[in-house]
């Protein structure tokens, strides 16, 4: 009990417990039905993927502003590639997009000793430039023989009547639990966000460390853009807009810290779960959409606060 | 609105009688320039830029130059203003996004010389405190929203479609003025019927605008229609709609949906019986119109006295056929199968 209470993710299973609470006393028939709770986890697993990409990075002590953009523009590349390649090359060349925009944002931040948050930011209007660029504006269409296909069931479709990005979301999150908790490179990752210093005394390359982070950041936003068409391929050049900021803000409230070396990736799902929840639940309970905006702001200075009295609890120097 | 068509109608028969071939009266190349708030992102630039080229084609002794930008703001628009005076056109059409904002730079543009016309977005204040372009040329938005609302409505009073109970105006851009007032005119447009009426904003991200509108769908299961005020996000209503088992398809039961534009997403929304409603602003001629009044302000000194509307006119069933075939027209055969993404 007392290493769940002190574990990176305690506040978010808090603040989820403290919404289910909220949600089950104010809007119990409207909250807990099948058709709610399907619409808002498929959300969050979406938001959940794109999530964890950032919160990989977060621990390293950098930030990756581009995720949204990436979002776009792999999905777009899905959708726009698949005439020529079919869905399983448009699904592998889209990747590979991803993967190349995260090796490069990477390799500038540690090669060119520049702030990730600068170098992303040029990330974020460049790969949004050229979705703008690349559709002249509109996203075509996605054949009858594509949205057959059987990838694009597996990628978006439903499996025993749930949908299947939960199913992806679930996966990779015990994916990437292995490789943070179970691996050599989650140990260097987390050494190279809690004190780059002493990680390169001990010999660890941070430099690899961080471009691979960026790297399994981008993949992970990417193929969250190609889950989100797969399953409704019906889109719009603002594909991923401001999506990075609710990336970062799901981060932070699942209990990453932006000084690096601590962070969950359960954390990140679930602070993408309260995200999506609020959203749903305001707009079910007649508040204008637009408050959500000033509630996630509110959401993530309790989270940051919340979160820092864990770490210093647990003895990190925050 | 008889003012407005013989508005219309002197504007056509002008077009056709001015000799084309009028050069400057220095022997100088006049340049216009149309400072947009529609950027490459939006298929609707290509009814401007081709109106431009066929306008110049039309007027050898112009030329037109189209400045937009894709990461559009109210500041980014006033520095592309600022930047197209600075070089001295001979005339310049903008849409009046902002008229705080756009007061004082367009003010010194006409008060050097440089005459201005308005078009897409009026300056929306009272004659006497608006920037005193020479006239506007475009649609309507409140009439927009208000047509098709009272097409919606006779539609349903004809039994076509189910009388309207709730309808939600879902829209993108929460700040956006021109799409507020789409969303006024069908709400007074649906009052008179006594229907309830919601403006939510949805966001202009795909998945995000899915999960706001169907949560508003499950909470106002009274809601059985929805105005998209952009044609790209009317695709995701309905398939929210027919994922909930609202039957959203043109018929006389379940959710209806009523959008905009005359791009091919609307166009094949209502072709495929997915959509009641769209509508044309005349978007054509909100690049064409204000190139020739700029010409023929320099030249001879015209000034209409009057706003120049450009729409809406109501793309249902019986019409879209034949804007299909003009969109097809003027976006290319490829482009139009392309852009329909339903």
């Amino acid at each position: 009990m007392k290493q769940f209470v002190r574990s990176q993710s305690f506040g978010a299973v808090i603040g989820v417990t403290v919404m289910l609470i909220a949600f089950t006393v104010i809007d119990f028939s409207g909250w807990w039905n099948r058709s709610t709770l399907a619409n808002v986890v498929q959300f969050s697993a979406i938001l959940g993927l794109v999530a964890m990409g950032q919160a990989l990075v977060i621990m390293t002590k950098e930030i990756d502003l581009s995720v949204g953009s990436v979002y776009g523009l792999t999905g777009v590349a899905f959708i726009t590639l698949e005439p020529k390649l079919g869905v399983p090359g448009s699904t592998l060349a889209a990747l590979a997009i991803a993967a190349a925009i995260g090796a490069f944002q990477g390799l500038v931040v540690v090669r060119g000793k520049l702030p990730s948050m600068i170098v992303t930011l040029a990330g974020l209007f460049a790969a949004r430039g050229v979705i703008y660029v690349w559709t002249g504006g509109t996203v075509q269409n996605f054949s009858e023989a594509a949205r057959n296909n059987w990838l694009t069931g597996l990628l978006g479709g439903q499996i025993f009547g749930i949908e299947a990005a939960i199913f992806w979301m679930v996966g990779l999150c015990l994916v990437l639990n292995v490789l943070l908790w179970g691996t050599r490179y989650g140990n260097r990752l987390l050494a190279t966000g809690g004190s780059l210093d002493s990680a390169e005394s001990r010999g660890v390359r941070t430099d690899h460390v961080k471009i691979l982070a960026f790297m399994l950041c981008s993949l992970l936003a990417g193929f969250a853009g190609i889950l989100t068409l797969a399953d409704r391929p019906q889109t719009h050049v603002t594909l991923g807009d401001l999506m990075e900021l609710e990336a970062i803000a799901s981060a932070v409230i699942g209990g990453c810290l932006l000084t690096g070396g601590r962070g969950s990736l359960v954390g990140a799902v679930l602070g993408a779960f309260i995200i999506v929840s609020f959203r749903y639940e305001l707009i079910a309970l007649g508040a204008p959409s637009s408050w959500f905006t000033t509630f996630v702001g509110i959401v993530l200075i309790v989270a940051v606060i919340f979160n820092q009295y864990l770490a210093r609890r647990a003895g990190h120097s925050v | 609105m008889k003012l407005i068509s013989k508005i219309l109608a002197a504007t056509a028969l002008a077009a056709t009688v001015l000799p084309v071939t009028a050069q400057a009266q220095d022997g100088k190349k006049l340049r216009f320039v149309m400072v947009s708030h529609i950027g490459s992102n939006d298929p609707n630039m290509n009814w401007l830029t081709l109106a431009l080229k066929e306008f110049q084609e039309k007027y050898p002794d112009v030329t037109t130059d189209y400045i937009s930008t894709n990461n559009y703001s109210v500041q980014e628009h006033v520095r592309l203003l600022e930047q197209a005076i600075s070089t001295r056109p001979d005339g310049i059409a903008v849409p009046i996004v902002s008229s705080d904002a756009f007061e004082g730079p367009l003010r010194r543009a006409i008060e050097s010389g440089i005459p201005v016309v308005a078009f897409n977005i009026p300056d929306g204040r009272p004659d006497g405190e608006r920037i005193p372009y020479v006239t506007y040329v475009g649609g309507d938005e409140y009439l927009t929203g208000e047509k098709l609302g009272e097409y919606a409505v006779a539609e349903a009073e004809a039994g076509h479609v189910p009388k309207p109970t709730r309808v939600v105006c879902a829209s993108h851009d929460a700040a956006h003025e021109g799409l507020k007032q789409r969303c006024a005119g069908m709400r007074d447009a649906m009052a008179k019927v006594g229907a309830q009426f919601d403006e939510l904003f949805i966001g202009a991200e795909p998945a995000t605008a899915r999960n706001t509108l169907q949560s508003y769908l499950s909470s106002h299961p009274d809601t059985n229609y929805i105005f998209t005020v952009a044609g790209w996000s009317a695709p995701w209503a309905w398939g929210v709609a027919n994922d909930m088992g609202l039957d959203p398809d043109v018929d006389d039961k379940g959710v209806t949906v009523l959008t905009v534009d005359e791009g091919p997403v609307s166009i094949e929304g209502v072709r495929q019986g997915h959509v009641l409603a769209t509508n044309s602003q005349g978007f054509w001629l909100q690049g064409y119109a204000p190139m020739e009044w700029l010409y023929w302000n320099i030249k001879f000194g015209y000034a209409p006295q009057q706003d120049i509307l450009t729409g809406p006119i109501i793309i249902d069933k019986d019409n879209a056929d034949h804007w299909a075939e003009l969109v097809r027209g003027v976006f290319g055969e490829e482009a139009y199968n392309q852009q329909n993404t339903w």
